[in-house]
């Protein structure tokens, strides 16, 4: 299957400090490369390249999340310039 | 139990049939409270202490509360609509977490690998896409366009066809689907889950039904209900882990499974969490 890059615009109540750690444990887990782009309290950012499915998988599971978390919407961008 | 499960406290939850309640009474429990279901007009609910339970009789069931529901028991319109037959299917006690039985439920992938040969079949595995929300104003989960190719799609379909699907969470503990009708076109079958939590990992599992199926007899329908159920109970008692997770860690959710991550964000925002597992381990 051939990889994609996208990025995933997480919005919420993000602010407990589980959350990045918790992405990347979710993003490793399903085997994709990931980078945080942007965090704040509000609004993370992350760039995914891997299978479109594992995408998906990962949007599953963050619209999930940790138990202290919100996650209220989460946006795809394909190829993201910068 | 704790403070932190008021909000499932205040919930309402099937505890009897009450067509079949013994003269001395049903003695069983609600998120580990003992309680005792009373025949009689109206029919009571009390608990060991002697205190009374707020009571409705409705679809078949006797609901209570072991808290202060804020709102009246959720409606299913088509129990009132001419024609249907309501069936009462029983009780199945299943040891899982009682919302480990409403996400099984939810599940329509486990279809061809469970129910082989009547709800599903290889090689039609795949569940196309479908709508899911969670609805503002009624405040329930709702997946809608749902198909599935099912070779016996129920008691009165008579070959494979194709199914249409609604499911329903208007309660945490309770489900409804609506599917194709095979007797009439253009109506949904109803048949729902109402489950009553004893534990956190022990449930009671009320199936009801109401169908437009005026030839099949109740015993067949009755029967086929159970079959399918109990086919899900030896899956359900297997699950680890036993409680249901809001957190998925070690479980990768995916595409398909998008009702079960409804329900659950649904439930993590409600604070609905007995019978949840909150840190994934």
């Amino acid at each position: 299957m051939p990889a994609a890059h996208e990025r995933l615009t997480i919005r919420g109540n993000l602010g407990a400090g589980s959350f990045l750690p918790w992405v990347a444990r979710h993003a490793a887990r399903l085997g994709l490369d990931g980078e945080i782009h942007h965090a704040d309290a509000g609004r993370v950012d992350i760039d995914l390249r891997g299978p479109t499915d594992l995408i998906d998988a990962m949007e599953m599971g963050c619209l999930l999340g940790p138990i202290d978390v919100w996650v209220e919407t989460i946006d795809r961008t394909p190829n993201p310039s910068a | 139990m704790t403070m932190a499960h008021q909000p499932m406290i205040d919930q309402w939850y099937p505890v009897a049939l009450a067509s079949q309640l013994p003269p001395e009474g049903r003695a069983t429990q609600l998120m580990g409270m003992p309680i005792t279901v009373l025949p009689g007009t109206p029919v009571r609910v009390v608990t060991n202490d002697g205190r009374d339970l707020h009571v409705i009789v409705r679809y078949g069931h006797v609901w209570t509360s072991l808290g202060k529901p804020s709102k009246e028991l959720f409606d299913i319109p088509e129990a009132d609509q001419p024609g249907r037959r309501l069936v009462e299917v029983g009780v199945v006690r299943v040891r899982c977490s009682p919302l480990r039985a409403v996400e099984n439920f939810l599940d329509i992938a486990h279809f061809p690998f469970v129910h082989t040969d009547i709800l599903g079949a290889e090689p039609h595995t795949e569940v196309g896409k479908y709508d899911v929300e969670i609805r503002d104003e009624e405040d329930e989960v709702w997946a809608t366009k749902v198909q599935f190719y099912q070779p016996q799609a129920a008691k009165s379909a008579s070959g494979g066809i194709t199914t249409d699907y609604m499911y329903r969470v208007p309660a945490p503990t309770s489900t409804v689907l609506y599917k194709t009708c095979p007797a009439r076109p253009g109506e949904w079958d109803v048949i729902t889950l109402f489950v009553q939590p004893l534990t956190e990992e022990l449930c009671d599992v009320w199936p009801w039904m109401a169908l437009f199926d005026d030839e099949t007899a109740l015993t067949d329908l009755i029967h086929f209900q159970q079959m399918i159920f109990l086919q899900d109970r030896s899956i359900l008692e297997n699950q680890i882990p036993r409680l249901l997770p809001l957190d998925p860690g070690r479980e990768i959710p995916t595409r398909a499974d998008l009702t079960s991550v409804a329900y659950r964000r649904w439930l993590k925002r409600h604070q609905f969490t007995y019978g949840a597992q909150l840190v994934a381990q």
